[in-house]
């Protein structure tokens, strides 16, 4: 991912009010992560795993922050007992971001994701859309998050083709 | 040894209202909310997911001191959770874990069968390991109490590890319903709401 669009990932969270990540690094959004890293207004954990990243999202919540999970696709997989814990037994919100790699048109062989991925959000009744374009990415993630915190649940960004690779 | 209803009920002496706790499912969270029913209680976390929890709750409210009873085979199955703690190093965050070597499952009369920690995996190590600079193992009331106090009274992140029993054959029968995840979600954020002033339910009607 270039650096510019990165940081549209960045202003969209801030945008969006989130103040909190957690999540597992991953090669595709790994500026995201550095980005996040160094931010002063949003504490991001890293975690040993993604299901310890839903955790420590869930429990920032009730602290009154605004937390955002960043989830690689194959990280999603390992938190997907967690995430649909607190979606369907607890119902917090969490803005879940997943750059969304095995679609079609990603260069790399990935295509499990593309299997497990929107599936395995349906299956959990996470609600999500797909951002294709940079140009989108703000704006996106800025409705996710109001409706994540209005519905009281996780609602998921997946990027892909110009907005990702 | 000691039974964990004996160590939570010793528990509920010592922990003042304004102190958050966060139980891990089955017997933590019954027991605990038979002894302790008030607000400052979340309950229901589950395998994996109690200590991760405290973390985040600990990180965004660092001024309030936080518990989390936590128990062998939930914090194994999210071990990595000890490293993210240590890092992070939240000074009011207290974990307490309910060692009885065990997964019990549904059967609470017998026991189920041995977790890691029946065999050679010492959590007290694996905390320190991590680097916790507090992590102790205690075996009875008082040096559990003794623990607490400490813990309570200081700078953490503190790791307790509390060898009890398989069984809690001194638990008496249940009186008080616990509350349901959702229903427990609202009382504790609204708590919380009410006593960090920090605002976390929305109407989502446009109302706030």
């Amino acid at each position: 991912m270039k650096p510019e669009k990165a940081q549209l990932v960045i202003q969209g969270l801030k945008e969006a009010g989130v103040d909190f990540a957690a999540g597992v690094p991953d090669a595709q959004f790994i500026e995201v992560y550095k980005m996040l890293a160094e931010d002063r207004d949003i504490h991001y954990v890293g975690t040993a795993n993604e299901a310890e990243a839903v955790g420590v999202g869930f429990g920032a919540w009730f602290g009154g922050k605004k937390p955002a999970l960043m989830l690689a696709t194959s990280g999603l997989l390992v938190a997907t007992y967690h995430l649909a814990r607190i979606n369907l037994l607890h119902e917090v919100p969490v803005l879940v971001v997943i750059p969304y790699r095995g679609d079609i048109g990603d260069p790399r062989w990935m295509g499990l994701y593309k299997k497990t991925t929107e599936p395995g959000l349906n299956a959990m009744d996470i609600p999500y859309r797909i951002v294709s374009r940079s140009t989108d990415i703000v704006r996106t993630l800025k409705d996710c998050n109001e409706s994540a915190r209005a519905w009281l649940k996780p609602v998921a960004v997946l990027l892909n083709e110009e907005a990702l690779w | 040894m000691v039974t964990r209803f004996t160590l939570l009920k010793e528990l509920s002496a010592l922990v003042p209202d304004d102190i958050l706790v966060l139980t891990s499912i089955g017997n933590n969270s019954g027991f605990w909310g038979q002894l302790k029913d008030r607000e400052a209680n979340l309950f229901h976390l589950t395998m994996g997911m109690c200590s991760s929890t405290a973390l985040g709750l600990s990180l965004a409210l660092p001024k309030r001191k936080i518990v989390a009873l936590d128990s062998d085979g939930n914090l194994t199955l999210n071990l990595g959770v000890l490293g993210t703690i240590a890092n992070e190093a939240p000074n009011n965050l207290t974990i307490v874990v309910m060692d009885n070597q065990n997964y019990l499952g549904s059967n609470k009369l017998a026991p189920g069968m041995p977790t890691a920690t029946a065999g050679k995996m010492n959590l007290e190590s694996v905390a320190k390991g991590c680097g916790f600079d507090s992590a102790c193992t205690v075996e009875d009331v008082a040096a559990f109490r003794d623990k607490i106090q400490n813990a309570l009274a200081s700078a953490g992140p503190h790791f307790i590890l509390a060898r009890v029993d398989a069984l809690d054959k001194d638990a008496p029968k249940k009186s008080k319903r616990v509350p349901d995840p959702r229903e427990n979600k609202y009382q504790f954020a609204s708590y919380i709401q009410k006593t960090e002033g920090v605002e976390i339910l929305g109407s989502g009607l446009g109302g706030g």
